[in-house]
This record gives structure tokens, C-alpha cells and sequence, in this order.
């Protein structure tokens, strides 16, 4: 047993937090198209690689990455917009077809990517270096990742509590018909739903490529675990996202910490199906709250 | 014609016949073509499971490749194992769909006991999926073995017997390319053979009637999910079968079974194939699969993009997949779905006078009702507080109360929809205050809701049937059962007509032909004239008051002037409370009654 100490303590601390924080960044573009629209994107991992492909190219060409990681967001969003309009929206009321229709296109968008940037795995230079506790090391970079977590957290607070699109668009879902009786316009609204979603996911993919590999199939590896901190968190945007990346991400992280992180991922699994069994509408399912 | 005799084609005479021409017109393909036949036979094995699940219990599966997947790692491992020792490959099969079966079963448990709704389903079965694949992906070190087998992580596990048969101190012989093509052909269409005759027994009713109304098909009393459970268990079991033969076919086994493509792939066979059609899944996979083999020689790499897009064509415009879609455009147009126009019923026609069937003036059935200082809180409201009240064993009974009074909140605590803070119902001396629905009817309290909860698709004859079914447990006693009610509700010349067609008023009826046919106790009747005209209003008055002969009835309602109609003791509610209770026109000279009805108390309003 390592001896208890504060950078002991801290490394564990940080490590519990980065993957706390990756659970919550890859499922908040999911939870705010689940909560927002009733639709599970199944095409959201690949949203996610879009991000991390946009920031990959715009540092190539030299963009610095400070700039390239908004833009990423941004892209996607727009992406995400397009396919609301093209796709989406004619599959409203029709929860398992807008399933396979994202799936279907979310083949379309991996094999693509591999056709344009081929199969291998290529990467962006963690940027920050490191910097050194009582004999630990720790990245900068993960210190950025948990802080942008939080504000993109904010951010969907603020969007949904202070903007007119946010009011709307909670009014929307409440209740369609009235809000459509005083003047909302529920399909401009679902697409900006959908394309705030995208964005999302765009961000999480952009802030993650410096720090794993970026690769077509790299929704894959987070997609499984963001599906299941969306059912497990419920319709609450915010405090569903948050509740289950703390209880999920905990779980793995300590799991994998005291074994492997073959048994982490296994008890992230148990842990989730467990927790559908004990809160079937989630954890935020009982608190009658959208944010 | 030569033969005066016509064999009607069941779709088990047409799975065998089929099967048999199959197996002999084979010995004259090549091998490869008999090789590529045998992976097409497994694939749409792996369909059906989904086909089962889906499309008749109308479960949201996307889990099936996991199930594939844990059936051929488990023939990986048992026939690695044991073929030394028995000679044989068979008993692995056998192991690996119980296996498979097994953690369907864990898998199901704790997704329908947890009551996860339809999404929730899809996604768990599909995220589940793909944590397998990460799992086993990571088996790449030497230290993950089942005894002599290697699990191999993300290469797979290689050296896998193919189907074998021999005994133990015997000497094992492999089949040959056409052997095992045959032995394929000849289990799926057991397999098939077994689906069919299970969808054609009353298990397969109620299945087909849990996917068009899953409400209505508890409040009748059967148990869903363990229904549920069941057909998932099926489904994991056939996809295990599948996943068995196609790691025996390959001779190996990887975790891209368990990835999101293979998932996908499953879904597109089905959806290709028609997502309720059984024959339709091989269909699907030879389309499928053709078209890969066929873009996989010249295409390259273009198969993903070309799989994703007839996907969501495939979900834009063909929703009931193309075998239904060719057989609804290649059908002559005379024959269509509702084959004989029956005339509508007389709306105001006469109550038949006999009591209702299945009830009768000795029926042992106890329909006393108590509810012991019941209490529900949402939040902060207090919606139903401290009510006390007993309903003896036969009559009709109104409660009548303003909007917000608490007697819909009351009524969804009987009926079990709605699990009370405190408090204690008790039905014919049992305590019923938190049984789950199925368990109420059952027990013998039969519920009608407000808006009409029957099967819209299925007909007014099968309706009924399903209902008598759940008290009868005997095809024949329902059937007649079900005659007999038709005929007491007057729905007669609708009998076949798909209940969905029916006008407002007749669903309503039909709904209470339904829970009588359940020989209940009591019956519970939420709003039953709402949205009626007034001749229906009068009929339901007729059948209600006739139904109130023979069981303990008890009416929440709005329309006094219904309320008046039935002549029947009154219970007025009050803010949670029961108010006032007595006949309505001695209610209506009470000062207090009209106080609440017309807003007057306390002078708040004007």
C-alpha cells in the first residue's frame, strides 16, 4: 500500500475528476437532444469524432488550438443543423425509427472519415506539459478538460435559464400545443435543439483529441458509456449528466484504480443496469426538473 | 385440379417444404455457394431472434448481437474443452444457447422487473453491447483462459472445432460442407416450425396483444413481464444458437461480433426483411449480404456507406420493410383489409335484459371493497388525504366530486397505478394496497379507464377473447365466453372488424365487455361516459346498471346527468376528502354540496 500523502491523495483525486469529467463532456450533447427532443442520437459518437477531425485539421493548418477547439464546436453544430433538416425532423413521433435513421448515418459518417483520412490513428501534441506535486505528475491539459466540463455545464444552464431560445425551448417540450398556441415555432426550435446537441458533442470531441487518439471509430469507444449515463442520469439535462457521471465515472475509476480497467469498464456496466433497475426513469426521473 | 383435396399452406407445411427443397437442391451447388448459404441460414437465424423480439412482443432489442456473441464464445470455449473428451461438438450447441439464454434472462430481469420504458430498452440492450466489445477486446493476454481456450482480445479466439459428431471413445467425424449446410437448414426450420406453433397458442396472443396495448393486457391480469422475460429469453437463446453455429462455420471467433456495425447489421436484415416478418429476416440477409458481397469485389471500402444509407431509406420509406410492402402492392386491390363493411350498431338500441355472461346471481366472486385512511402526497399537495370508505359486496356506487377533488387520484390508487403514502386498500379481505395491476385483476378488480384502453389491432371477437382468456385459461371456454358477451353488448355485426375501427362510444363498450369478461368482483369505471352522445350515454347507463346486479360497481363521473340516470348511492369528494355521501336528490338540497359545486364558500369568489 502507497503511503497516504498529499500529492497520493491528489493524483487520485485529479484521476477521479478527469473521468468524471470525459463522462459527463461526451453526454451532455446526448442528454440535451434526449431531454430537449425525446431523440437518442445514435449518431452522436460520430458527431464527437467530427469534432476531434475539424480540430486535427485546423492545427495542421495552423490554427492554434485554442481557436481550433470553439471552431470544432461550432462546425458540428452546423453540421448538426443540416442533418436536423434533412433527416430529423421527418421522423418526430417516431422515437425507434429516429434511431436506426441516426445509426444508419452515423455508418455513413464513420466510413467517410475513413475514406478521407484513412483508418489509422493520428494525433494532436498534448498541449501544457506537466507540472509536478510532491513527487506526482500530473498534465495540465487534464486540469483544462475538467475545467471546460464544468463551464460547458454552465453554458446549457445559461443557454436553456437566460436566453429566449432556452425559455422556448423548455416551453416547448412542456407543453407543444400551447407553446405553439402563443407564437413558438416548434420546428425552428427543434433543429437549434438539435444542432445545440451537436455542437456539444462537437466541443467534447475537440477538447478530447489532444488527449487520445483521434481515429474514425473513436465514437465508439465513448458512445456505450455515454448511452448509458444518459438512461441512468434521466431527463434532467444538467443534474441527470452530472449525478451520473459522478456515480458512474466514480465507480470506473475506482474499479479500475484498485484492479484493471477491464473490470472498471465491467463494473460500469453492472453498476448502470443495476441503476435502471432501482430508477427506471432515472436518477433525475423523480425530481420533476428539465435542467 | 386433380385432387378435390386442397392442403392449406400454414406457414409450417411452407417452412418444411421449403426447408427439404432446399436441402435437396443444395447437393448440386458448389461448395462455396453451399458454404455461403450455411453463414446466410445462421445470419438469418440471428434475424429471427430479433424479428421475435421486435416485431411480435415489440421489444426494442438491439442486444441481439450480444447474445450471437456470448453463444459463439461459449462454443469457443466448451467444444475446445470437451471435443477431446466426447468426440463431439453438439453437447457445446447445446451449452452455448443455454448460455446465452441465461444472460438474456439476467439481462431481461433487470430490464422489465425495473419497468424501463421502450427507449431506455434500446439503448441498455445496445450500450450493453458494445461494453462487451470493449471487454472483450482487452482478453488479449495469455492470463484470460477458460481451461485450454484462449480468449484472445481483440484477434479472437482461433482453433474453434466445427461442428462434429461422434462419442465419447468413439472415433468424431466432421461434417462435410453439404452436411453441415443440411443439419443448418434442417434446425432453422425446427426453429421456425417452434416460433410459429408458439405465435399460434394463446402464449403468442397475449405476446402480439402486450405490444398493441401493454396497459390494457395487465389490467386483464397477465403478468407482462414475465412474458416479456420469456420471449427475451427466446430471442437470446435463437441468437445464441446462431452465434454457436457461425463460431463452428468459421472455426473463429472476435469481439466485432459485439460491435456497433454488427449491430447495426442485424437491425438492417430485419427492417430490409419486414421488422414482424420471420421469413422476411432471410430475405433480408441474403439481400443484404448479397449487395455486400457484391460492393466487397467491386466497391471496397463504399459497404458502411451503402449499408447506412439503405437503412435510412429503408426507415423514410419503406417503414414495414419491403417483403410486407411487395406483398400489400402485389395483393389484388378487391381484397382488401376489411373484408366485409358491417353496418353500424344501433347506438340507442335496447340492453339485452339477461345478465351479463360469466356473471352470474351465484357468482362466489367477493367484491367487497375497504380503504382504510388512505393518503397521497405529490410533493407538497395532498391529493387524496385520509379517505376511509367501504363499498359493500354488489350495487352501483358514484363518486362525484369538482375538478381537483381527488377522485381521479382515488381511482388510480384502486386501480394500482398510483402507489399510495399511506394508508390500506383491502379487496374481499386481501391487501391489495401495493399489488401490482395483474395482480389486482387477478384477484378479481376490474378496471376501466377514462380514455378506452383495448387492442386496436386486433379484432372486437379477439378482444374479448383475450380477456376471458385471463380468468378461463381454456381457448375453448373464452371463445364461447367472448360470443356470448359480444352479444350482450350489442356489438354483434362488428365482431370481426379490428377494434381500432370502432366509434367512440363502442370502444367504451367494448372496454366493459372486456373487464366483465374477467368475471370481476368489482369494476372499476373511470369516466365512462365522456365524449358520449346522449343516446350512448343512456345504453351505458342500461349496461352499467345491469352489470351492478351481479358485482360491486363503483362509477367515478363528471355528467350528472348520467349520475341521475344510474339512481344509485352518491359519495361526493372534497379537497382529498370524502364530503357528503347519500341518494343525489337529497344531495342537491344540501346547502354545503352546492357550496363546492358552485364556488360559494367562504365568500373568495363572487
Amino acid at each position: 500500500m502507497e503511503h497516504v500523502s498529499v500529492g497520493w491523495l491528489l493524483n487520485i483525486g485529479v484521476s477521479m475528476a478527469l473521468s468524471i469529467a470525459i463522462l459527463a463532456l461526451v453526454s451532455l450533447g446526448l442528454a440535451v437532444m434526449f431531454g430537449m427532443m425525446g431523440i437518442i442520437n445514435l449518431a452522436h459518437g460520430e458527431f464527437l469524432m467530427c469534432g476531434a477531425y475539424v480540430t486535427l485539421s485546423l492545427t495542421r493548418i495552423d490554427v492554434p488550438l485554442w481557436l481550433a477547439i470553439p471552431l470544432a464546436g461550432l462546425a458540428v453544430g452546423v453540421l448538426g443543423y443540416g442533418v436536423e433538416r434533412l433527416l430529423i425532423r421527418f421522423l418526430y413521433g417516431r422515437l425507434a425509427d429516429s434511431m436506426l435513421a441516426t445509426w444508419g448515418l452515423s455508418l455513413i459518417m464513420a466510413q467517410l472519415t475513413v475514406l478521407a483520412f484513412g483508418p489509422s490513428t493520428q494525433g494532436i501534441p498534448t498541449p501544457l506539459g506537466s507540472l509536478s506535486i510532491d513527487g506526482y505528475s500530473f498534465s495540465r491539459y487534464a486540469f483544462v478538460i475538467i475545467v471546460c466540463a464544468m463551464l460547458l455545464m454552465a453554458l446549457v444552464y445559461l443557454m436553456f435559464t437566460r436566453t429566449s431560445y432556452g425559455v422556448m425551448a423548455r416551453a416547448a417540450v412542456q407543453n407543444p400545443a400551447m407553446a405553439a398556441a402563443v407564437g413558438i415555432n416548434p420546428r425552428k426550435l427543434n433543429a437549434l435543439n438539435f444542432a445545440f446537441g451537436a455542437a456539444l458533442a462537437g466541443w467534447a470531441g475537440a477538447l478530447l483529441a489532444p488527449m487520445v487518439g483521434v481515429m474514425p471509430s473513436m465514437g465508439e469507444a465513448y458512445i456505450a458509456r455515454a448511452f448509458m449515463t444518459v438512461v441512468v442520469g434521466g431527463p434532467g439535462i444538467i443534474t441527470g449528466t452530472a449525478s451520473a457521471s459522478l456515480l458512474l465515472g466514480g465507480i470506473e475509476n475506482v474499479v479500475s484504480y484498485l484492479s484493471t480497467p477491464f473490470f472498471g469498464q465491467g463494473a460500469l456496466l453492472i453498476v448502470a443496469i443495476i441503476a435502471v433497475r432501482l430508477l427506471p426513469t432515472g436518477i433525475s426521473g423523480r425530481w420533476q426538473r428539465q435542467l | 385440379m386433380l385432387s378435390h383435396v386442397t392442403l392449406r399452406l400454414t406457414p409450417i407445411r411452407a417452412t418444411l417444404v421449403l426447408a427439404i427443397l432446399l436441402i435437396v437442391g443444395s447437393l448440386w451447388m458448389s461448395d462455396f455457394l453451399q458454404s455461403q448459404a450455411s453463414n446466410w441460414i445462421i445470419f438469418g437465424l440471428l434475424g429471427v431472434s430479433l424479428v421475435f423480439v421486435w416485431g411480435k412482443a415489440g421489444i426494442f432489442s438491439f442486444g441481439q448481437g450480444a447474445f450471437f456473441g456470448i453463444g459463439g464464445y461459449v462454443y469457443g470455449i466448451a467444444s475446445i474443452n470437451l471435443v477431446a473428451v466426447t468426440n463431439e461438438t453438439v453437447s457445446a450447441v447445446v451449452l452455448a444457447t443455454l448460455g446465452a439464454a441465461v444472460a438474456a434472462g439476467l439481462l431481461g430481469y433487470f430490464i422489465f422487473y425495473g419497468k424501463v420504458g421502450d427507449v431506455y430498452v434500446g439503448v441498455v440492450t445496445l450500450a450493453s453491447t458494445l461494453v462487451l466489445f470493449t471487454f472483450m477486446s482487452s482478453t488479449a493476454s495469455p492470463v484470460y483462459h477458460v481451461g485450454d481456450a484462449l480468449l484472445g482480445g481483440y484477434n479472437g479466439m482461433a482453433g474453434i472445432p466445427p461442428l462434429t459428431v461422434g462419442w465419447p471413445g468413439g472415433s468424431p467425424v466432421a461434417l462435410t460442407i453439404w452436411q453441415t449446410l443440411a443439419i443448418l437448414v434442417a434446425l432453422a426450420a425446427l426453429v421456425l416450425c417452434v416460433l410459429y406453433a408458439l405465435l399460434a397458442r394463446p402464449f403468442g396472443y397475449i405476446v402480439s396483444a402486450i405490444r398493441d396495448n401493454e396497459q390494457r393486457t395487465q389490467l386483464l391480469g397477465y403478468d407482462i413481464r414475465l412474458r416479456k422475460l420469456v420471449v427475451f429469453m427466446i430471442g437470446g437463446a435463437i441468437a445464441g444458437l446462431a452465434g454457436a453455429l457461425y463460431a463452428a462455420w468459421s472455426m473463429f471467433i472476435s469481439p466485432t461480433v459485439f460491435g456497433l456495425q454488427q449491430a447495426a447489421l442485424v437491425v438492417i436484415w430485419v427492417l430490409v426483411g419486414g421488422r414482424a416478418s420471420i421469413a422476411g429476416a432471410f430475405f433480408g440477409v441474403v439481400f443484404v449480404e448479397g449487395l455486400s458481397t457484391l460492393l466487397g469485389s467491386g466497391g471496397g471500402n463504399a459497404t458502411p456507406i451503402v449499408l447506412g444509407v439503405v437503412l435510412i431509406l429503408v426507415v423514410l420509406l419503406l417503414p414495414q420493410g419491403t417483403v410486407p410492402a411487395l406483398q400489400s402492392w402485389l395483393r389484388p386491390r378487391t381484397a382488401s383489409s376489411t373484408p366485409v363493411e358491417a353496418p353500424a350498431a344501433e347506438p340507442g338500441g335496447a340492453v339485452d335484459p339477461r345478465m351479463p355472461p360469466g356473471l352470474s346471481a351465484g357468482s362466489s366472486a367477493n367484491g367487497s371493497l375497504r380503504v382504510d385512511g388512505l393518503l397521497k402526497r405529490f410533493g407538497g399537495l395532498t391529493a387524496v388525504h385520509d379517505v376511509s370508505i367501504s363499498f359493500a359486496e354488489r350495487g352501483v356506487h358514484c363518486l362525484i366530486g369538482p375538478n381537483g377533488a381527488g377522485k381521479s387520484t382515488f381511482f388510480n390508487l384502486l386501480a394500482g397505478r398510483f402507489s399510495p403514502t399511506s394508508g390500506q386498500i383491502l379487496f374481499a379481505g386481501r391487501d391489495m394496497t401495493r399489488a401490482e395491476p395483474h395482480t389486482r385483476a387477478r384477484a378479481g378488480m376490474g378496471i376501466k379507464l377514462q380514455i378506452a384502453s383495448i387492442f386496436p389491432g386486433h379484432s372486437v371477437h379477439e378482444n374479448v377473447w383475450l380477456s376471458a382468456y385471463a380468468k378461463l385459461h381454456s381457448r375453448a371456454a373464452a371463445e364461447a365466453r367472448a360470443t356470448e358477451i359480444i352479444d350482450w353488448l350489442g356489438l354483434g355485426p362488428q365482431r370481426h372488424v379490428l377494434a381500432g375501427e370502432l366509434s367512440h362510444g363502442q370502444k367504451q363498450w367494448l372496454e366493459i365487455g372486456m373487464v366483465c369478461a374477467t368475471e370481476p368482483g368489482i369494476v372499476l369505471l373511470d369516466e365512462p361516459t365522456a365524449g358520449m352522445t346522449r343516446t350512448e350515454t343512456a345504453r351505458t347507463a342500461a349496461l352499467i346498471s345491469s352489470l351492478g346486479r351481479y358485482a360491486n360497481v363503483i362509477v367515478v363521473e363528471h355528467d350528472m346527468a348520467f349520475v341521475r340516470q344510474l339512481n344509485v348511492p352518491v359519495t361526493v369528494f372534497h379537497q382529498g376528502s370524502v364530503f357528503a355521501s347519500g341518494r343525489l336528490e337529497e344531495l342537491q338540497q344540501d346547502e354545503r354540496v352546492l357550496n363546492i359545486y358552485l364556488g360559494r364558500h367562504g365568500g373568495q369568489r363572487a
